[in-house]
């Protein structure tokens, strides 16, 4: 029986020779491991990927492997935690494993691609992980319209519609500003109230109006107006284009604004006038033409004007010559500027009265008469 | 002239008179105290007065109907009325022609009937003094009763209706009255005429009226005959009837009573524009509105002048046939 049991014990400390030379020889390579089971994670940007990751000792030995995370983009987070701790080393028993959670954040904005990066445990093991970036990188924020042009009158509101798409995988509260040329008007409509913030939630809509509105005065021309929302993170811009068709303004009146005047009939007045644009175009070809009453003549100096500048205005003399048989009193005379786009016309109150000189026949013929008599004294009187 | 003293004292005036002037206002008494004065004074006293009260209690539709344009309220004292009695300036056409015809149809045959225009001449006095002062004296009586007269129916007006009248207003009233002194001296003036040409004061009368009713009553329907005769056809052209309109329309202005009522009318109307025919080339383009005075006094100034005209006619006429005539004392 001796023999029996110390064959038995020779076979168990071969057993344990061998099993101690080999834990002795490939501890630091071969028996210590990092295990996880997903190696490839695709991801959207903003989301965060818990990775668990075991430790498994195969050696004999107790190990300490210190736990670092090599290749991520620097502005990726990224945490070790186990039991509740940030940790930087492991220690792991002969034969266990250590269980630890590897946080990578992917941050909003990102490029779409593959990210490779190592986890390292001590010199002993290390995984490759990937992060696959699916979609582009997203702390962005679309600001877009379907029409980004629009036209129209000086005195018309363009009304841009438009959409902020919030792509961050946040809520997102935008300021709404815009550059636009001194003088012009450009209010924020979102859900049609006039306001200067908007709230979007994440990866939300929101459907906004932008009201422009120029200047009456506008020249013609094409305006770009940048419109933007901001948050502290994001901002964007969306340019839009409005061309003003310029409108055509007409107006013929006198330089006084006086819109009468006397006239001895038979007789001519020069009555000036003054033509203005007061549009915004440049008015060319500009007809004057009259209404007078029958057998009237309304001559204009010049009767017609090449053109004139917008805001600019022209001295133009009409002159009258009313009818010699016109009897005395009131007439009404229209003159008319006309462009083939507008027209303006004033009434003119012409007060007629009747020359003097029959008046002055009148008088000689009395005072002959009265001559007349003068002479019968003399002849008959008998002085 | 050296001699104006000596008819002066003879009247116990204690200033030098020019005996012209003296002759005046001895007409002026004579007329003043006359019954025929003091009726005829009366008579157009109480017209007037009726007119104006006629005028009065229409003057309110007067400025209803007028309360869009211009109120000229006071003028429609002398042209308001209800068509049962005429307005004042209708009157004054009626009555003007008689008073002048009244005044002077005595003037020169009655005095010498009477024996004294060759008292008078024996004086020494010019011979057209007599004619000149008898015409004066009557000019002047009238104008004082026309102006009387006017103003009182502008003070009466005043009382009633308590608006005053504007300076325009008031000088058309003026002128007005001057136009009626000139119409009235026109008849004056031919009846001083017809009382050089007739010994008898009757027949001088008579003549006067005739020519009255001739130029009143039977002038216009020897015109309405004419105008009848030479009527054009249907189918006439715009010129022949207006060439036809203006004919009978100068036919009418023959009458001193057309001239007047023309005159008249214009200057108390002021919304009057024009007196002829109006063609629609002169209508075309006017507005409606009043003419200042001056413009008013214009249109009707052919008128006035023919007014003026005749009246110096009838003067001239009985100027050379009174210079003319032999004046013997019976």
């Amino acid at each position: 029986m001796s023999i029996c049991t110390c064959s038995l014990k020779t076979i168990f400390a071969a057993i344990l020779i061998c099993l101690s030379l080999n834990t002795a020889a490939s501890a630091p390579l071969d028996s210590v491991k990092l295990y996880t089971p997903f190696l490839k994670i695709s991801v959207a940007p903003g989301e965060a990927v818990d990775y668990s990751v075991d430790l498994i000792n195969n050696s004999d030995e107790i190990i300490n492997a210190g736990i670092t995370v090599s290749g991520i983009p620097a502005s990726w987070n990224n945490t070790v935690k186990s039991g509740g701790f940030n940790i930087r080393e492991i220690s792991v028993l002969p034969g266990d494993k250590k269980n630890f959670t590897l946080r990578v954040e992917v941050p909003l904005k990102v490029n779409r691609g593959s990210y490779r990066f190592q986890v390292k445990a001590g010199d002993f093991d290390e995984l490759n992980l990937t992060l696959i970036v699916a979609s582009q990188g997203t702390y962005k924020t679309e600001f877009t319209t379907k029409q980004a042009n629009m036209q129209g009158t000086s005195t018309s509101t363009f009304n841009f519609q438009t959409t902020i798409n919030n792509l961050t995988a946040d809520n997102q509260h935008y300021a709404l500003t815009a550059d636009y040329p001194p003088g012009w008007v450009v209010t924020f409509r979102p859900n049609y109230q006039q306001a200067t913030s908007v709230d979007v939630l994440a990866n939300g809509k929101v459907d906004m109006g932008v009201d422009v509105n120029p200047p009456d005065n506008s020249k013609a021309g094409t305006y770009k107006i940048r419109a933007m929302v901001a948050t502290n993170a994001s901002t964007a811009a969306l340019d839009f284009e409005v061309v003003i068709t310029g409108t055509y303004g007409l107006n013929l009146t006198t330089p006084t604004g006086l819109l009468s005047t006397s006239i001895t009939a038979g007789e001519t007045k020069r009555i000036p006038l003054v033509v203005q644009n007061t549009g915004s175009l440049e008015l060319s070809n500009i007809k004057l033409e009259s209404g007078a009453p029958l057998n009237w003549e309304v001559t204009f100096d010049p009767a017609n004007i090449d053109r004139i500048a917008p805001g600019e205005s022209v001295q133009v003399g009409a002159t009258l010559k009313a009818y010699k048989k016109a009897i005395a009193g009131d007439y009404v005379t229209t003159m008319d500027a006309t462009i083939p786009e507008s027209t303006s016309r004033i009434s003119f109150r012409v007060t007629v009265k009747t020359p003097m000189l029959w008046g002055w026949v009148g008088v000689f013929i009395i005072l002959g008469a009265l001559g007349g008599i003068f002479y019968l004294f003399r002849k008959y009187g008998r002085r | 002239m050296k001699n104006s003293d000596n008819i002066s004292e003879g009247k116990g005036n204690s200033r030098a008179l020019h005996p012209f002037m003296a002759m005046v206002n001895k007409e002026i008494s004579d007329y003043i105290r006359s019954w025929r004065f003091m009726i005829l004074l009366l008579l157009v006293f109480l017209t007037c007065l009726g007119s104006v009260s006629v005028a009065i209690s229409n003057i309110d539709e007067a400025v209803k109907a007028n309360a869009t344009g211009d109120s000229f309220i006071f003028l429609r004292l002398f042209t308001a009325s209800d068509g049962t009695l005429p307005s004042f300036f209708v009157f004054i056409s009626f009555l003007g022609p008689l008073l002048g015809l009244i005044m002077g149809f005595d003037a020169i045959n009655a005095e010498e009937n009477r024996g004294t225009l060759s008292r008078i001449l024996s004086q020494p006095v010019h011979r057209d003094y007599v004619l000149n002062s008898k015409f004066t004296a009557a000019i002047i009586v009238l104008s004082v009763m026309m102006f009387s007269l006017g103003f009182l129916v502008t003070g009466t007006g005043l009382i009633a209706i308590g608006i005053p009248p504007t300076a325009d207003e008031f000088l058309r009233i003026v002128f007005f009255i001057l136009i009626s002194i000139l119409y009235i001296s026109f008849w004056l003036n031919l009846s001083i005429f017809f009382s050089v040409k007739f010994r008898q004061p009757a027949t001088s009368a008579l003549a006067g009226i005739a020519v009255w009713l001739f130029l009143t009553v039977f002038y216009s329907i020897l015109v309405s005959l004419i105008a009848k005769a030479a009527e054009p056809s249907a189918n006439a052209s715009a010129g022949q009837v207006m060439a036809y309109q203006e004919f009978v329309m100068n036919l009418f202005r023959v009458l001193p009573g057309q001239l007047f009522s023309d005159a008249t009318t214009t200057v108390l109307v002021p919304t009057v524009r024009t007196l002829g025919p109006l063609t629609v080339e002169k209508i075309y383009g006017t507005i409606p509105g009043s003419l200042p005075l001056g413009q008013s006094l214009l249109i009707v100034w052919p008128q006035l002048t023919g007014l003026v005209a005749a009246t110096v006619i009838c003067f001239v006429l009985s100027y050379i046939s009174f210079m003319k005539r032999e004046v013997r004392s019976r």
